[in-house]
């Protein structure tokens, strides 16, 4: 069976990475392959990368508090760049208040502090084996 | 528009990498004897730098030229799973409309790459890349597949890994094209540089492998080391050896795609065998097994 493929990224200036990191070896351990970016990156730069290695799903975790600027444009130019189909999910320190708007956006889950790793893995395989 | 060609090879590596019947029949079309391009392969142990090292090297040619890059990480034992992370080291080149990266999990093969990737080349290759380079796993001291891969291939050496006689067992070593010390501002650097000069530096029909000392991290003697790889593909077209090379290649190819065909009968023909015999009334497994091998020999014949 093909493996799901995972693009784990850091979009805007936070170094926090610990949860990303958390993320990507549950999501490796559930047999998935997961390309983890590292830190600082541009919504641009996350598009082209999942582009470049055709992923299913791209995971943004950030916690800078400019989720609400940053997750909306990964979806953004997904669709201008013909690659809509590609899911989006975000995580970090986020606001509930927040979350109705980014799923109005496009990010189709949001997992804030708490979450344990078996509801990501579940989300990601439903998501993506349901296509 | 870049995005486009690059969606559609990227998705033609997945089901390469997949192993898609049809993706490989495809891929078993196109040719791998086009001599624009040069495969350059970097192998090396885990934390040598090689992914550094490779963004360097891409960045410079890509200055100039098309550059792809296969970068292969190791998947899990366990899982079947894989964190690839190489790209980590290559941020900076993202955006570049020269270049293309993809990594790779090696799907638990050992030998420092995938079973698939001379077919990922021909696939690569036909999109109009000018070099591509291939970043196997960390290696050990046995990880060689990719000089059947590469045109060039560069071996990675780091200083303190070990006493001098590291540096002479066979191996590695024997199958660079290129040395390459990297981290060479780090202390040790002189005795590496020593051991590597007298005991794994060859000869092969008027190429002498030459040795180069970087600092990856710095852009520290990367413009030396394109010059090595430039004279490496000089002499390749001039003796004539770059086919010869590209047959390797194919021959890789032919193996590991008949090694993955079997493999596919030798998981199923068992686990039909058990289907049919695990639960018959008539014979008692623990009793007696003659019947189920006599039906094996038949299924496979004796070797």
């Amino acid at each position: 069976m093909a493996p799901i493929r995972v693009l784990m990224a850091k979009p805007g200036l936070d170094g926090h990475d610990r949860g990303a990191k958390v993320v990507s070896r549950a999501l490796r351990d559930a047999g998935m392959e997961v390309i983890y970016t590292g830190l600082r990156q541009s919504p641009e730069q996350i598009v082209q990368a999942a582009i470049q290695e055709d992923v299913d799903i791209i995971g943004l975790s950030c916690l800078s508090g400019a989720h609400n600027s940053l997750f909306p444009k990964v979806v953004e130019l997904l669709k201008a760049r013909g690659a809509g189909e590609i899911a989006v999910f975000g995580g970090g320190v986020i606001p509930e208040a927040d979350i109705p708007g980014l799923r109005a956006a496009g990010i189709e889950a949001v997992f804030t502090p708490g979450t344990s790793l078996e509801e990501i893995v579940t989300f990601i395989r439903e998501r993506v084996s349901g296509q | 528009m870049t995005s486009c060609w690059q969606r559609q090879l990227a998705k033609a590596i997945t089901k390469i990498e997949n192993m898609d019947p049809q993706a490989l029949a495809e891929a078993a079309s196109l040719p791998l004897d086009n001599s624009s391009v040069q495969i350059i392969g970097v192998t090396g142990p885990p934390g040598g730098g090689k992914s550094t090292l490779c963004s360097q090297l891409i960045e410079a040619l890509a200055s100039k030229h098309k550059v792809a890059a296969l970068l292969v990480d190791p998947s899990s034992p366990f899982s079947g799973g894989a964190i690839l992370g190489d790209r980590i080291r290559m941020q900076a080149l993202v955006s570049n409309p020269n270049v293309y990266i993809r990594s790779l999990s090696n799907r638990g093969n050992a030998g420092g790459v995938g079973s698939s990737v001379v077919s990922i080349l021909r696939a690569v290759m036909s999109a109009g890349f000018d070099y591509i380079i291939i970043e196997t796993v960390g290696a050990g001291q046995s990880e060689v597949k990719i000089a059947s891969i590469a045109d060039t291939t560069l071996v990675v050496s780091v200083p303190n890994l070990g006493d001098d006689i590291q540096a002479v067992k066979s191996g590695i070593l024997e199958i660079a094209d290129i040395l390459v010390i990297n981290k060479a501002d780090l202390p040790g650097v002189d005795s590496l540089y020593i051991a590597l000069r007298e005991s794994a530096q060859k000869h092969v029909d008027g190429w002498t492998v030459p040795l180069c000392q970087t600092v990856a991290l710095e852009g520290l003697g990367i413009d030396a080391l394109l010059v090595e790889i430039d004279n490496h593909w000089q002499w390749l077209q001039q003796a004539g050896r770059l086919l010869e090379k590209r047959k390797l290649a194919a021959k890789f190819e032919i193996m590991e795609l008949s090694r993955v065909l079997l493999q596919k009968h030798l998981d199923k023909v068992p686990a039909d065998v058990l289907a049919r015999n695990l639960n018959r009334k008539d014979i008692n497994l623990l009793q007696r097994l003659d019947e189920v091998y006599s039906e094996l020999l038949n299924l496979f014949g004796e070797v």
